[in-house]
């Protein structure tokens, strides 16, 4: 039967890793952001460089006022940051760091954690319709035509892994992975990437939460503590695309003495992605909306589609 | 091939920056390295002040705020005329309104306002930014030296009356001219720079 | 009764009282809302079937990307919060005879087709992604190339009623 003191110890270090990781790509944004910009980000929380900025900004947030709009949907409104936020936590378990290191093993964990990250999105709806605020409303708007577009991209290049692995696991897909894949696969994995940034609204995809428009979308009239976790999703996000991405198309935990440094290896590969979502949202400005749609349905769908066919074939004729 | 040459562009400045020391100028644990001449605060030399009003009079902001009463001194000479002096009692610079315009240091015939470069005086309640006198006395301490002279410039005109001044004190060695011949050329302007042009 | 079964008249109830809080809710948002709900509970009920791969189908397509296509539509044309009070249709009877009558049938049918079967649900290999492809593009081929031939004509609807609206 299933050992119980292995998965509460598996479901423990997801837990720690959901905690930490995010809060890691939140101190890493500022910093490499900062120095990208040529400014050298915080300097003094906890000492050191500003490493514990993330915390202190926690302390802060729950010491402010939980203020909920008077003409806001209550209950729609105080449930939105946990849905936005909890689907990245059960996604996490599906994850496999090391060949044996998956907290749960799915039969169909690529369709779970796509289907479990789909959720996060009806947060940021949830938060932009109830929170009776017109810049709110649009951001919400937004945020669905934007999910709407890239989802099909973004599935269809999940889709073409697992016809070249010929598994829908993502401990499977991985052990099939091949270096070979990195050009084979390369448009899927671009694709993937693109439209997971898309998908987690981050730059150069933040027109649902474009301040110069609409203040800050759908999260405008969230304070305190309920606003730090829509942030914190966001983080948490960040490593979510990152580590599926390492999963699916950088071969995870494979890489030299992967027997015994297979995790090193997957938690590397995550930590080369999340640097390379915050430095695209450092170099590149937000896309307008039109250019947003456009991307999607005249570059990576057929881009996906195309890749779709070179997958047929390649595993057809080899 | 055009398309993606920007895109690569803006990953190269980015990356190249990261690479780079930030400028950032870490103010409160490094001071700044301000260029000399800069509007820092405004010092009040009280000894030079003659109470004309210039400063006051031409403040584009009316931020200077002169009070001062009139003292007779008795004649030099017996027989003579009563000198009357002008006694400084009040000068505030309100720099809450200040606009660090210089004029008043420049129009100020007497040398009594000088600049400093000491910025930090922020405080809590803004009727604390009015300087008074004595407040405006201790900036003098702060007041650098004035830069060198460019090479082959001509001394300044205060340097050359009292080189000539102390040329004629020298030349007669007679002690009984020499006292009589001090107070008849008064070298006010040069005695009160004396202080400053001592400074290296 | 063991776990599972527990579990799974829960989700039932979870689903069945969702499903007419969509029908009776004066708000349509919360309509959208409870409809995630019933969605939800219908992809556990799969899972407690073994039907693993329908169950994160279920979610992906439903929860991820058809009810957000709904909220979409109700963002733009009822963007008001709050409730609407003119919402529960005049015929509402009519409806819900009409879905009882539905409801009626499909479980008589079901009932009477699939009631004495029992499937091994320990065995592993039913609901898994091999088994219902092969089912589908196998013995349910018919079916598939049908539905596919549906949407494929709602597209093409979609698309002719978008562009007479543009000529006019």
């Amino acid at each position: 039967m299933i050992d119980w003191w292995d998965l509460a110890l598996r479901l423990g270090i997801v837990l720690v890793a959901f905690l930490v990781l995010p809060l890691l790509v939140g101190q890493l944004e500022h910093k490499a952001m900062a120095h990208m910009q040529a400014r050298v980000g915080p300097m003094y929380a906890g000492g050191f460089h500003g490493w514990a900025q993330l915390v202190a900004d926690g302390v802060k947030f729950v010491q402010k006022e939980d203020v909920v709009p008077a003409a806001a949907d209550r209950s729609v409104f105080k449930l939105a940051p946990a849905v936005a936020l909890l689907p990245y936590l059960v996604v996490l378990v599906a994850i496999p760091i090391a060949p044996d290191g998956a907290a749960s093993s799915l039969d169909v964990s690529l369709f779970f954690v796509l289907a479990v990250m789909s959720v996060g999105v009806l947060g940021s709806l949830m938060a932009g319709w109830s929170s009776a605020n017109k810049y709110s409303l649009l951001g919400g708007l937004r945020v669905a035509a934007q999910l709407v577009s890239y989802e099909l991209p973004f599935v269809l290049a999940a889709v073409s892994v697992a016809m070249a692995a010929g598994s829908l696991s993502l401990t499977g897909i991985v052990a099939a992975w091949n270096p070979w894949w990195l050009l084979w696969q390369l448009p899927a994995m671009v694709v993937f990437f693109v439209a997971g940034l898309a998908e987690l609204q981050r730059p150069p995809f933040d027109m649902p939460v474009a301040d110069a428009e609409i203040i800050f979308g759908p999260y405008t009239e969230y304070t305190g503590i309920r606003f730090a976790l829509f942030l914190l999703a966001e983080y948490a996000g960040i490593v979510v695309l990152a580590s599926l991405t390492t999963v699916l198309f950088l071969g995870g935990w494979q890489g030299p003495w992967s027997d015994q440094l297979g995790w090193l290896w997957t938690l590397l590969k995550t930590a080369v992605v999340s640097f390379l979502v915050i430095w695209l949202r450092v170099a590149y400005p937000r896309m307008r909306e039109d250019q947003l749609q456009t991307l999607a349905w005249k570059g990576l769908v057929p881009l996906v589609l195309f890749q779709l066919v070179i997958t047929t074939v390649g595993v057809v004729a080899l | 091939m055009s398309f993606g040459k920007g895109l690569l562009t803006g990953l190269k400045v980015t990356l190249r920056n990261l690479t780079r020391r930030s400028v950032t100028a870490h103010y409160p644990d490094a001071l700044p390295e301000l260029p000399p001449r800069s509007r820092g605060v405004i010092a009040l030399m009280e000894e030079n002040c003659t109470v004309c009003m210039l400063c006051a009079r031409e403040c584009p902001a009316w931020c200077i705020y002169i009070d001062s009463h009139k003292e007779t001194a008795p004649p030099a000479t017996p027989g003579g005329r009563e000198r009357s002096r002008n006694m400084l009692d009040q000068f505030d610079i309100d720099f809450s309104l200040c606009m660090y315009c210089s004029i008043c240091v420049e129009v100020c015939p007497f040398d009594a306002l000088y600049w400093s470069p000491e910025f930090e005086y922020a405080e809590t309640d803004i009727r604390n930014l009015t300087h008074d006198k004595s407040r405006l006395q201790e900036w003098m301490w702060t007041v650098p030296p004035p830069p060198a002279l460019d090479p082959g410039a001509l001394p300044p005109k205060e340097i050359a009356t009292a080189e000539k001044a102390a040329a004629r004190l020298a030349a007669p060695s007679d002690a009984t001219a020499a006292e009589t011949a001090a107070p008849k050329d008064p070298p006010t302007k040069p005695a009160h720079r004396a202080p400053r042009e001592d400074q290296p | 009764m063991t776990l599972v079964e527990v579990l799974f008249v829960l989700l039932g109830a979870m689903a069945l009282g969702s499903a007419v809080l969509v029908a009776v809710s004066n708000n349509l948002v919360h309509c959208a809302l409870w409809l995630v709900v019933t969605l939800g509970a219908l992809a556990g009920c799969y899972l407690l079937l073994a039907a693993e791969f329908l169950a994160w189908v279920q979610v992906l397509i439903y929860l991820g990307a058809v009810v957000v296509l709904l909220l979409f539509a109700l963002m733009l044309t009822r963007a008001p919060t709050g409730t609407v009070a003119d919402l529960t249709s005049s015929n509402r009877i009519l409806a819900a005879l009409t879905a009882a009558a539905a409801a009626g049938v499909l479980i008589v049918s079901f009932a009477a087709g699939f009631g004495g079967t029992r499937i091994q649900i320990d065995s592993g290999d039913i609901g898994n992604a091999e088994a219902l492809g092969s089912t589908l593009f196998g013995s349910w081929v018919l079916g598939f190339e049908v539905l596919s031939v549906l949407l494929l004509a709602a597209l093409i609807g979609a698309i002719v009623l978008s562009r007479r609206q543009e000529r006019d």
